[in-house]
C-alpha cells in the first residue's frame, strides 16, 4: 500500500503537478470552448439580466449532478437580487454523508471593490459583528480564455469554503465559486471553475 | 514453523523501524543542511547539538533535523531485580554503540531515551517515590506533593477519543539522515533482542524550506494527496504556514532541565540534568486552516489579535520583550473575544522575571522556558501499532503533528496547555467553546493520543533506578 503511494507520490511530483507562477494550476479544459448556454436554462438568466440592468453570464457546463437552471431542481434557495441590484445564483447538491456540489454565481453593478462581509463572533457571552473582505487570500490571477481572473481561497457567507474567481468588466465585479467539500478536492474545483469560467456566455438585458 | 501472534507482531515491528514508507521522499525533496560542528555528548540526553541558526525573515531560527522517529516500547521480560539489570546493561551497551557510530549531531544523529509512569509504577514503585522530583509549585497549589511526572490528562479543546497512553518506553531518534535513523532503531531493538516489546512506531520530517523551493511540508503533502496540500504556502516549515522554532520560542541551554529554575525539589539529586516529556499526535486540518481563515486571522490565532506581520510572512518575531501578559490576554479576549495560540501560553510559558539558573546562566524575564521537538507526519495516527483497533490505526496518510515538548514538569506543561484553552494558573478563564471556530487553532487540531515521560540525565538512561534495587 505504502509502495504503491510512493510510486504515485513520485510521479506528481516528477509530473511537476504544482500551482505555477500565476498561483494556479493551468487546466487545459479551460481552453477548450464549449457550447453555449443551454436553451432550457437562457430564459432563467435573461430574465436576471432584465433584473439587474447588467450583462450576466450564463454557464454552459456545470459539475455533475447540478445544472444551472434559475428556478430548477439545484438552484439553491432561488436567486438572490440586493438593492443595489448584486445578484447571487447559487446551484446545489447536497447530499447528507456523501457531501455537496455548490456553485454561486455573483455580480456588483457598478463596484469593482471586493465587497465587505459581516461575520458574527460569540465568544465569552459577548456577540460580534465583524466587517471582513468578503473574498481574501487572493493566490495570483490566471487566464481563463480571454478572461483574467484572480483567485480567492478564503470567502465568506454564501460562499463560505468555497474557491472564488473574480474578474472585472465594465465597472462591474463578477464572481463564480465552487465549494470544496467531498466529493470534490481542491485540485477538482479548480477545474471545474476554469471549465465553468470558461464557458459562460453573456447574457444582455433586453429593454 | 506456525508463528505466535507476538512473533508476528515482532516481526512486523522489526520491518517497521527500519521501513522508509512514504519518508523516502523527504530525501528527494530536501537536502541535508550544513551543520555546525558537534559538542561532546551532554548529561542532557534530550538536548540537540550541533543545530544550525539562521536567519529567515529577519528572525533567528533553529534547524531542526529532517527526520525523526518515535519508539514506544512496554518490557518483554518479567522484571526481576538479576533481569533488570542485565537489561540495564544490555541498553546501555546498545545505544553506546549507536553512538560510537554517529556524532551527536543532527548531521550523525541524536537519542533521546524518556520513561514512562508505568515503568516506574511496575518495575522501581518505591525508589521512584523517593526520587522522581516532586514539583514545588504544583505542590503548592495543590497543597500537597505532586510528582514532576504526572498522567497525561484529557484538556478541554481535546476530543472524548483522545487516548491517554501507558507506554513504558519511548526513544526519540532525530538526524538529517534517514538511514543512521534506521540503522539506530533497528540495531538498538535488535541488541536488546526480547527486553521490550514494541507498542508504536511514529515518524516524521520537519523544515526543509528555508533555502527556497516548496518545502518539506507542501510536498511532502502534496505527494500524500493531502486536502489542501496544494495551499500550504511555499517554503512552511510546518503544514500550517508558520514557522515553530523561532530561537526566542524555544528553552535555551538548560532552562528546560528539571533543576534549573528550581521549579521542583530534586529529591537526592538522580535526576538532575533530567526533564520531563510530553508527546502527543494530533491531526492537522490543512484544508479547513487554509479555506476558512485568511491570512490575517491566522496570524490572529496562531500569536494573538492583532499581531503586525508582512502579507505572507511565515516566521514572525517572538522576542522576550514582546511576550505577551495575562493583562496582554485580558485585553485581546474584552476586545476581540479571542486569544492568540502563542499569546495565550507566553504568561505561562515564559519567565516572569530574570532568573539565575541552577547552571549558573541568566535566564531573562521573557525567556521561553519549553523546548519543542515536534515534527509533521502523515501517520495516521501511527507508522505502525501494536494495537491497530486501539489506536485507529489507518494507512491512509493523514497530516498532522508528533508533538514533544521538553519542560521542567507535568504541572508546567498542563499550565501551558490549559492556558491555550483559556484556563489560566490563577484560575482566570476564557468562556470559548471549545474546537469552535471561535477558538480559531484549536478548530483545526483533534489530538489523538497523549503521554508524559521522565527523561533522565544521560548516566541514568537505561532502566533508571534499577541499579539501586535492593
Amino acid at each position: 500500500m505504502r509502495t504503491a503511494l510512493l510510486i504515485v507520490a513520485l510521479a506528481l511530483v516528477a509530473g511537476g503537478c504544482s500551482l505555477g507562477d500565476d498561483g494556479v494550476e493551468e487546466a487545459a479544459s479551460a481552453r477548450e470552448r464549449p457550447a453555449a448556454c443551454p436553451a432550457a436554462w437562457k430564459p432563467g438568466w435573461q430574465g436576471l439580466a432584465n433584473d439587474v440592468g447588467i450583462r450576466v453570464y450564463c454557464p454552459s457546463w456545470m459539475p455533475s449532478p447540478i445544472d444551472a437552471e434559475i428556478d430548477g431542481q439545484w438552484n439553491s434557495g432561488g436567486v438572490v437580487v440586493g438593492k443595489d441590484k448584486s445578484y447571487l445564483a447559487g446551484f446545489l447538491w447536497h447530499e447528507a454523508g456523501s457531501g455537496d456540489v455548490h456553485v454561486n454565481f455573483r455580480a456588483y453593478p457598478g463596484k469593482t471593490a471586493i465587497p465587505r462581509c459581516i461575520e458574527t463572533r460569540t465568544s465569552g457571552g459577548t456577540t460580534r459583528r465583524i466587517e471582513v473582505p468578503c473574498f481574501s487570500d487572493p493566490q495570483g490571477t490566471r487566464q481563463v480564455g480571454d478572461r483574467t481572473v484572480t483567485v480567492y481561497t478564503v470567502s465568506r457567507d454564501a460562499d463560505q469554503w468555497h474557491v472564488t474567481y473574480v474578474w472585472r468588466e465594465n465597472g462591474t465585479l463578477y464572481t463564480v465559486s465552487e465549494h470544496v467539500a467531498p466529493p470534490l478536492t481542491f485540485r477538482t474545483v479548480l477545474k471545474n471553475l476554469d471549465r465553468i469560467v470558461g464557458g459562460l456566455e453573456a447574457i444582455e438585458p433586453q429593454a | 514453523m506456525k508463528l505466535t501472534r507476538k512473533q508476528l507482531l515482532g516481526g512486523a515491528a522489526a520491518g517497521a523501524l527500519g521501513a522508509a514508507g512514504i519518508y523516502e521522499l523527504v530525501d528527494q525533496l530536501a537536502e541535508s543542511p550544513p551543520r555546525a560542528e558537534a559538542g561532546e555528548l551532554r548529561e542532557e540526553q534530550y538536548l540537540l547539538s550541533g543545530a544550525k541558526v539562521l536567519t529567515h525573515e529577519d528572525v533567528e531560527v533553529i534547524e531542526p533535523p529532517l527526520h525523526h522517529q518515535v519508539v514506544t516500547a512496554r518490557l518483554g521480560f518479567e522484571p526481576t531485580r538479576r533481569a533488570l539489570l542485565d537489561a540495564q546493561r544490555a541498553l546501555e551497551d546498545a545505544i553506546v554503540s549507536i553512538e560510537r557510530r554517529y556524532e551527536p549531531s543532527p548531521a550523525g544523529l541524536a537519542v533521546t531515551l524518556a520513561w514512562g509512569l508505568p515503568y516506574f509504577r511496575r518495575v522501581v514503585p518505591d525508589l521512584a517515590a523517593r526520587h522522581i522530583p516532586v514539583d514545588r509549585r504544583a505542590s503548592t497549589s495543590a497543597d500537597r506533593p505532586v510528582s514532576a511526572l504526572l498522567d497525561a490528562i484529557r484538556f478541554p479543546s481535546d476530543p472524548e477519543t483522545t487516548l491517554l497512553e501507558e507506554n513504558q518506553l519511548a526513544l526519540l531518534l532525530r538526524s538529517d539522515h534517514r538511514e543512521h535513523v534506521a540503522d539506530a532503531a533497528q540495531s538498538l531493538f535488535a541488541d536488546t533482542d526480547g527486553l521490550f516489546e514494541l507498542t508504536s512506531i511514529r515518524k516524521g520530517f520537519q523544515g526543509g524550506g528555508f533555502s527556497g523551493g516548496p518545502g518539506l511540508p507542501k510536498a511532502m503533502a502534496t505527494a500524500a494527496g493531502i486536502q489542501g496540500a496544494d495551499l500550504i504556502p511555499d517554503g512552511a516549515q510546518l503544514f500550517l504556514g508558520f514557522t515553530s522554532t523561532q530561537r526566542d520560542t524555544q528553552g535555551q541551554s538548560r532552562i528546560a532541565s528539571f533543576e534549573t529554575l528550581g521549579l521542583v525539589d530534586m529529591r537526592e539529586g538522580y535526576f538532575r540534568g533530567g526533564t520531563h516529556m510530553h508527546l502527543s499526535h494530533l491531526f492537522e486540518n490543512v484544508e479547513a486552516w487554509y479555506l476558512d481563515f485568511d491570512y490575517r486571522e491566522r496570524v490572529d490565532t496562531t500569536f494573538r489579535p492583532g499581531f503586525q506581520a508582512r502579507e505572507g510572512a511565515q516566521t514572525l518575531p517572538q522576542a522576550p520583550e514582546d511576550a505577551a501578559s495575562q493583562a496582554d490576554l485580558e485585553a485581546d479576549f474584552a476586545q476581540h473575544g479571542s486569544i492568540g495560540h502563542s499569546g495565550s501560553i507566553q504568561p505561562t510559558s515564559r519567565l516572569q522575571l530574570d532568573i539565575r539558573g541552577a547552571d549558573g546562566e541568566l535566564y531573562t524575564k521573557g525567556s521561553a522556558i519549553p523546548l519543542r521537538a515536534d515534527f509533521n507526519t502523515l501517520d495516521n495516527p501511527f507508522f505502525w501499532s501494536a494495537d491497530p483497533e486501539r489506536d485507529r490505526q489507518s494507512e491512509q496518510p493523514e497530516a498532522g503533528l508528533h508533538f514533544i515538548t521538553f519542560n521542567p514538569s507535568s504541572d508546567d506543561f498542563r499550565r501551558n496547555r490549559l492556558a491555550m484553552d483559556g484556563r489560566l494558573p490563577d484560575g482566570t478563564t476564557f468562556p470559548m467553546q471549545q474546537r469552535s471556530r471561535a477558538q480559531g487553532l484549536n478548530s483545526v487540531l483533534r489530538t489523538t493520543h497523549r503521554q508524559n515521560f521522565l527523561v533522565p540525565p544521560r548516566a541514568h538512561r537505561s532502566f533508571p533506578l534499577v541499579e539501586l534495587l535492593g
